[in-house]
């Protein structure tokens, strides 16, 4: 038993779609890449709970003939949670808004000073490499602690 | 100021006691920042009590039908919204007295208790009971208490819609980048 | 005794309160834990000599099968008489050494306990797991007590070498400890050297614990940590780094020797590094002219010393070496001790500043001699009796013991010489330098340094109150042991003559001053301290180097990076592993394949969207795609749910979108092809979900035991004939609770975020080009 085609291309494009917009600079595109991908992921769910059939009112139908009914359960709480993430999202992007005037998610300024430290020391260790003491090739895991060292 | 309207009622001629005091529709200075629609404002007045008993009825029908505490709350909750989109935050306020964290708390306090009931009598924490009533005219009547968690939901779902609806909606009609608090207050003495 | 070691953490919780009343007397209070232990274990001392040992067991997490185990043996009692003996004596004498009103008494006072208390544990413990946790315990104190507040570079500096090098040991032991206990099939550890596993993984085991042992008692390569510790306060140090903590290598090896004394992966490193450890030791040691220091390295050179005997692994060398661990536990307190006071009363322990304290502090000065001379081996006193007992160990064992005693003798000279230099330098009188003006030494200070003193000579004359304790522990290397009996006197024999050599040798090293001459020069690549800064600073630059590639800082990099891996790591894993042929059909019903072209057109056209308002439509219309697809799929409530959900989600957009420019901002981009590589990575990811989902649901048969019972049990259980609903508020109703939650701490959360008001900005709200200094900005 197995997802038929169609299915799996829907959930392929919806993925797609989804990691793409994730991948976006404009936190708005990104809110709608999570909501795509819960689109996705909830499909999964469902689909993954085997072929169509008759809904689940016990006495209805054999149940043999109905669906799955746990992936649907499971699937219904992911579609309110996904709302609640959603909501929360909305209002984090409105806050950005709010503060910085734009939506855009910017590089993190800690990690890129840490990279443009690495790029300094590697030029320094081409340049200039015999010299190099210990204590100056970790300069950016001493320099606070220097700084710490100011009388209070 | 709870006897006010009693003295009120005293003094209103016998005739006349219910003859409407309040404007049916908002006043014009209470109308929010979008454009107002006479058809949408009245269309939500009317049909804001049919969807919340619309709501009612797929809570209570989804233990054998499509329905149950989220689709019955999410309902009740779009009838708020409706109000609110036709006629802004005023409108929504002269809609919903109690402050809406105090409905979702409730809601979340019946689940919880709901669950923790059945520990009290030795039950295992969340398990259920069933009672059936064989009423002459009605047939048979079936409750469960797991109803009780089915009202929680309910509940938490309607108050989280209207709390969204007083922050992302109305608390999102003022400010903007880069304003700071005096600004605010400017605004929103301008618009009072 | 599991008593013991909980009223030893109980009392330090409570010393920092009872140190803000009455101040340094929380020493003293802190000294009745380790006293009240030391009376306990003497008065249940039959108990460690019996055959059957003592032993306790607290099962603290039964279910996973762990649990603490004491077990009382002669080895333990002679570590507690050490540990708690000489903690009460480093306590009281703490409360003189103190300044009154010192902030460091509450923490030094609760730390010192509370590593008394994990001493204890350590040495009471027979199982592997509780052994580690109180090694471990010891370590963290001891980085504690070492930096203080950390106040200066130095002290951070040296706290931080103590605790990384110690702690490395520490992990490597565990490993070791957790390969043995697999191999033996016991965490008992009493168990395991009664019926040792043999093997490959024992080996590398073995070699792991003795990595542990060799950190924590600064063998080489791992010795600087010691010297550099010197920072710490004086009693701290003659507790942690003489007494008690550094043996505790020498305490792992000694018990786990009985069990592996024949393994040459045992052996071999341990008397290679000991004897290199003791003559390195010994050889700096004549060079400091700090008097710690130089007790430091005398630290060093003794606890080679007594690796190299539990190494030999003969009866008459494992009970020499217990003496000496005794022995070196006295004298080693007692001169720290004595430094101690120097310190205190004149300000420096520097020997070229320090004159004529002999004369000016006779008693400190008989009491300290007596402990050098013990150090130095010099008759009567007990490192005298324990020294004979080594050379006699040595001169009659193996071959390879010859080796070992050679070197040893070569150490001991060293050791004479340092003992010699340091009795001379503290008080000796100088005629270059005038006399030391100091104080009187103080009574108690000088009684607490006598006590140990004295007891190194009373018990060289009464060896026999100790040896039922001492053989009791050698008698595990050996079924029927030799007559040998501690003691001064055995006769004009070799070793005492030897004893008489290393004495005329030292005092000739110590009059020549040859040794102070050469003891600096050490080759560069075989500087320990330089290896450690060196080892230090390359983790620091490669970490620097990781997290400098890894870290772009970049969120777009950073998905990347994690969808590759998605792909790349289970993706290899399914292609190897698929097996079943898979079942594909074009579709299950025919009002799928209209339904997938609108979702799919709808979500394509999303990323193309220019406007905000036409993407978050379009996002709506995915949305009740899916709902309509969930109806033909059979799921009616789910359908119901996701109309609901799509429409609310649809008006909060509406709400916040409402605030934004109207068209996305697409500012320059970074890579100029960063789009086309975005889309091509999002598409592999999405088609590696896809298949995916085709391959897991292909694994299933029919509908699940669970959903059946579901289905099954519906009505009867719950009342309900929905069987999701009943799911939902029945058999998985603890989710639903969960979500709800969520759903109401997500409304609070998004409340707080909005109503929040904007901070005033100074720029007005302009986006600087520059992050860096906005946010040096919004510190200042």
């Amino acid at each position: 038993m197995t997802v038929n085609i169609t299915m799996a291309v829907v959930l392929a494009g919806l993925y797609t779609v989804g990691f793409y917009l994730l991948m976006q600079r404009s936190l708005m595109r990104v809110i709608l890449g999570i909501v795509i991908l819960g689109h996705g992921a909830n499909l999964f769910l469902q689909v993954a709970g085997g072929p169509p059939g008759e809904p689940v009112f016990a006495g209805s139908a054999l149940i043999e003939a109905m669906v799955d009914p746990l992936p649907q359960a499971l699937a219904l709480t992911a579609i309110v949670i996904t709302f609640a993430l959603t909501t929360f999202l909305l209002a984090l992007a409105y806050r950005s808004w709010a503060l910085l005037g734009h939506d855009e998610v910017q590089d993190d300024v800690e990690d890129r000073r840490i990279r443009e430290a690495e790029r300094r020391r590697e030029g320094m260790d081409e340049s200039d490499e015999p010299d190099t003491e210990p204590a100056e090739a970790v300069a950016g895991f001493e320099a606070p602690e220097a700084s710490e060292e100011v009388p209070r | 100021m709870s006897t006010e309207p009693d003295r009120e009622l005293e003094r209103v001629p016998w005739a006349e006691w219910d003859r409407p005091r309040d404007r049916w529709l908002m006043a014009e200075h209470n109308c929010n920042t979008w454009p107002r629609s006479l058809l949408l404002e009245v269309c939500a007045r009317i049909v804001f009590p049919t969807v919340l008993m619309v709501s009612v009825y797929l809570l209570f029908a989804g233990h054998h039908d499509a329905g149950g505490g989220f689709s019955g709350g999410l309902v009740a909750g779009l009838a708020f919204v409706l109000r609110y989109v036709a006629g802004g935050s005023a409108e929504l306020a002269a809609t919903v007295r109690i402050r809406p964290p105090v409905v979702i708390g409730s809601g979340l306090s019946i689940a919880v208790l709901t669950a923790l009931v059945p520990a009290l009598v030795g039950q295992p924490v969340l398990s259920s009971a069933i009672w059936k009533l064989s009423l002459p005219v009605l047939g048979e009547l079936k409750f469960t208490t797991n109803l009780f968690l089915d009202i929680g939901v309910y509940l938490l779902i309607v108050g989280v819609v209207i709390d969204l609806l007083r922050t992302v909606g109305a608390g999102t009609e003022l400010g903007g980048p880069g304003l700071d608090d005096e600004t605010l207050e400017r605004e929103e003495v301008e618009r009072t | 005794m599991l008593t013991a070691i909980a009223a030893h953490f109980v009392l330090a919780a409570f010393l920092p309160l009872i140190a803000r009343r009455w101040g340094r007397a929380a020493f003293v209070v802190g000294a009745l834990a380790p006293a009240a232990t030391l009376v306990f274990a003497l008065s249940r001392a039959s108990g460690a000599l019996a055959e059957r040992h003592p032993v306790e067991t607290f099962a603290w997490a039964p279910n996973i099968g762990l649990e603490f185990t004491t077990r009382f043996d002669e080895l333990a009692l002679l570590m507690i008489v050490l540990v708690s003996g000489i903690g009460a004596l480093v306590l009281c004498y703490y409360a003189c050494y103190a300044k009154p009103g010192d902030r460091a008494v509450s923490r030094d006072s609760s730390l010192l306990v509370l590593f008394a208390g994990s001493m204890l544990g350590l040495v009471l413990a027979d199982d592997v797991i509780s052994l580690y946790i109180f090694w471990e315990l010891t370590t963290v104190c001891s980085f504690l007590l070492v930096g203080g507040e950390g106040l200066t570079r130095k002290l951070r500096k040296s706290a931080t070498q103590a605790l990384l090098v110690t702690s490395l040991g520490g992990l490597a032991m565990l490993l070791g400890l957790l390969l043995l206990a697999t191999a033996a099939g016991t965490t008992r550890i009493s168990e395991i050297i009664a019926n040792p596993p043999g093997g490959g993984v024992v080996t590398a085991a073995v070699l792991l614990i003795l990595l542990g042992a060799f950190t924590k008692s600064a063998q080489v390569p791992f010795h600087p940590w010691l010297p550099g510790a010197m920072v710490a306060p004086t009693p701290v140090s003659a507790y942690l780094h003489a007494a008690a903590m550094v043996k505790a290598g020498v305490y792992l090896v000694a018990r786990f020797a009985p069990g592996f004394s024949d393994l040459p992966a045992w052996w071999l490193p341990i008397v290679v590094l000991g004897l290199w450890t003791m003559v390195l030791g010994g050889f700096r040691a004549l060079r400091q002219h700090d008097l710690k220091t130089l007790l430091a390295y005398g630290t060093i050179s003794q606890l080679g010393f007594l690796m190299v005997l539990v190494g030999a692994g003969t009866w008459i060398a494992a009970l020499a070496d217990v003496t000496l661990v005794l022995a070196h536990g006295l004298f080693k307190s007692a001169l720290f001790l004595t430094v101690g006071i120097i310190d205190k009363r004149t300000g420096t322990r520097d020997i070229r500043e320090l004159s004529g304290l002999g004369a000016r502090w006779p008693a400190l000065t008989v009491f300290a001699t007596l402990a050098v001379l013990s150090m130095a081996g010099f008759p009567p006193l007990l490192g005298f009796v324990g020294k004979e007992a080594a050379i006699e160990g040595l001169l009659h064992g193996e071959p390879k013991d010859l080796l070992l005693l050679a070197g040893v003798v070569l150490g001991s000279v060293f050791t004479v010489a340092y003992s010699l230099r340091f009795l001379v330098g503290a008080f000796g009188a100088r005629p270059t330098v005038a006399p030391t003006e100091a104080p009187p030494s103080g009574t108690v200070m000088t009684t607490i340094v006598g006590i140990p003193a004295v007891a190194g000579l009373v018990l060289a004359f009464v060896p026999g109150l100790v040896e039922p304790l001492l053989a009791g522990y050698a008698d595990a290397y050996s079924a029927n042991p030799p007559d040998y009996h501690l003691g001064l006197w055995h006769g004009f024999k070799l070793p005492l003559l030897l004893s008489i050599a290393i004495i005329i040798a030292g005092y000739l090293l110590h009059r020549t001053a040859l040794a102070p001459r050469l003891a600096g020069w050490v080759p560069g690549p075989l500087h320990a301290q330089r290896g450690y800064q060196a080892s230090v600073d390359g983790l620091v630059a490669l970490a620097q180097s990781v997290t400098g590639r890894l870290q772009a800082g970049s969120l777009p990099i950073y998905l990347g990076v994690i969808l590759v891996t998605m792909v790349a790591v289970p993706g290899a894993g399914l292609l190897s592993g698929i097996e079943t042929p898979v079942d594909l059909r074009a579709w299950d019903s025919l009002l799928q394949v209209p339904l997938a072209a609108l979702v799919l057109v709808a979500a394509g056209t999303v990323v193309l969207a220019r406007r905000r308002l036409t993407a978050v439509l379009l996002t709506g219309v995915v949305g009740y795609g899916i709902g309509a697809l969930f109806i033909v799929d059979g799921g009616a409530d789910l359908a119901l749910a996701q109309f609901l959900v799509e429409s609310l989600t649809l008006v909060v957009f509406v709400f916040v979108i409402r605030r934004f420019p109207p068209r996305f901002v697409d500012g320059r981009p970074y890579f100029p092809r960063a789009r086309w590589v975005k889309a091509g990575l999002a598409a592999v990811a999405g088609t590696f979900v896809a298949v995916l989902a085709v391959l897991f649901s292909g694994s299933r048969q029919g509908m699940p035991e669970a959903s059946r019972f579901y289905a099954e049990n519906a009505e009867s259980a719950t009342g309900a004939t929905n069987v999701v609903n009943a799911i939902i508020v029945d058999f998985r109703a603890f989710d639903t609770i969960g979500e709800i939650a969520v759903l109401a701490i997500a409304a609070t959360g998004a409340a707080s975020l909005i109503l929040a008001r904007a901070r005033q900005r100074p720029s007005g709200g302009y986006v600087p080009e520059d992050a860096g200094s906005e946010r040096t900005e919004v510190k200042q």
